[in-house]
């Protein structure tokens, strides 16, 4: 009965030793998002964040003046999204290793080439078929860098209200 | 000291012993299984590279062979955008020694090219690029 409760009294203490030790690297006041106090840090976003900011928005807001045939706004995008995968190639040159503008080239640089063509000749068809290949790339390359879960579609709707994609008249 | 003491330092000394054991396999950085994949410090680098038509376009669903001279090698498939990958070898084997060869029907290998690097990342694949040219 004694013997229990010195093993019991020891294993409370090495417990409540643990517990302070382990929240002792933190005090009350310390955010686990940061410190309130310092200095800005210079704004870094990774591949995941600028595929959100300047590649997925870029490439519905592409489709979507497509299939309304605004061929200015459209044109307009293709820069957008172009420029988009330039800035990535630039900011991430390699993601695990792999190398980021050679994937991007491969994915995307023979579509948009194509929907270049399309959106000059006001080609609807061409322009679906070529941003079909768009789309199809950029599938293809999250699927090499093991992203295949993440499945880019053709727009079925937009997501901005408060732009209109049909042509101004 | 009476019989129950003892028991009773004993018992504590086998607490004690455990939750030794098990801080020191958490501070290890883990806690036991499922770690045995992680060899990836006793791994050479990885292989990695395109397989290109002599336009320029990439070829999916070519064979790829990265092959240890005198030791065999490992056959592979380009992906849907014409790039393979292969797991390091071990780190007795001196990247000088794997060679990359690559074969499509109606398609004859034209050239190798491995891509010169001069970072020491670990993570960086050892690059290499094949041609193939149409028959």
């Amino acid at each position: 009965m004694r013997g229990r409760a010195i093993a019991g009294t020891i294993l409370a203490a090495i417990t409540a030793f643990g517990t302070f030790a382990a929240l002792s690297g933190r005090t009350a006041a310390e955010s686990p998002f940061g410190d309130p106090n310092a200095e800005p840090a210079p704004f870094n976003p990774q591949m995941g964040a600028l595929m959100s900011m300047l590649i997925q928005p870029r490439h519905a807001k592409l489709g979507l003046a497509g299939s309304a045939e605004n061929w200015p706004l459209a044109a307009y995008m293709l820069k957008e999204l172009r420029q988009g995968f330039a800035v990535v190639s630039k900011a991430v040159p390699r993601w695990k290793g792999l190398p980021v503008p050679d994937l991007v080239d491969a994915a995307v640089s023979q579509p948009l080439t194509l929907l270049d063509f399309a959106i000059k000749l006001r080609y609807r068809r061409q322009f679906d078929e070529a941003y079909a290949g768009l789309t199809s790339g950029c599938n293809a390359c999250h699927a090499t860098t093991d992203h295949a879960f993440v499945v880019i579609k053709v727009p079925d709707a937009s997501a901005f209200p408060n732009q209109e994609f049909a042509p101004k008249q | 000291m009476n019989s129950a003491v003892r028991r009773g330092w004993r018992m504590a000394g086998a607490v004690l012993a455990m939750i030794c054991a098990v801080a020191l396999a958490a501070w290890a950085g883990g806690s036991g299984f499922g770690d045995d994949d992680d060899n990836s410090e006793e791994e050479g680098p990885s292989y990695f590279g395109f397989v290109r038509d002599t336009n320029g376009a990439t070829v999916p669903d070519a064979k790829v062979t990265v092959a240890v001279k005198n030791r065999g090698g490992i056959v592979t498939r380009t992906d849907l955008l014409g790039t393979y990958k292969v797991p390091g070898f071990g780190k007795e084997v001196d990247p000088k020694d794997v060679e990359v060869s690559c074969d499509k029907p109606g398609y004859k290998q034209l050239r190798v090219v491995r891509r010169s690097t001069t970072s020491t990342d670990p993570k960086i694949p050892i690059e290499t690029e094949c041609t193939l040219q149409r028959i």
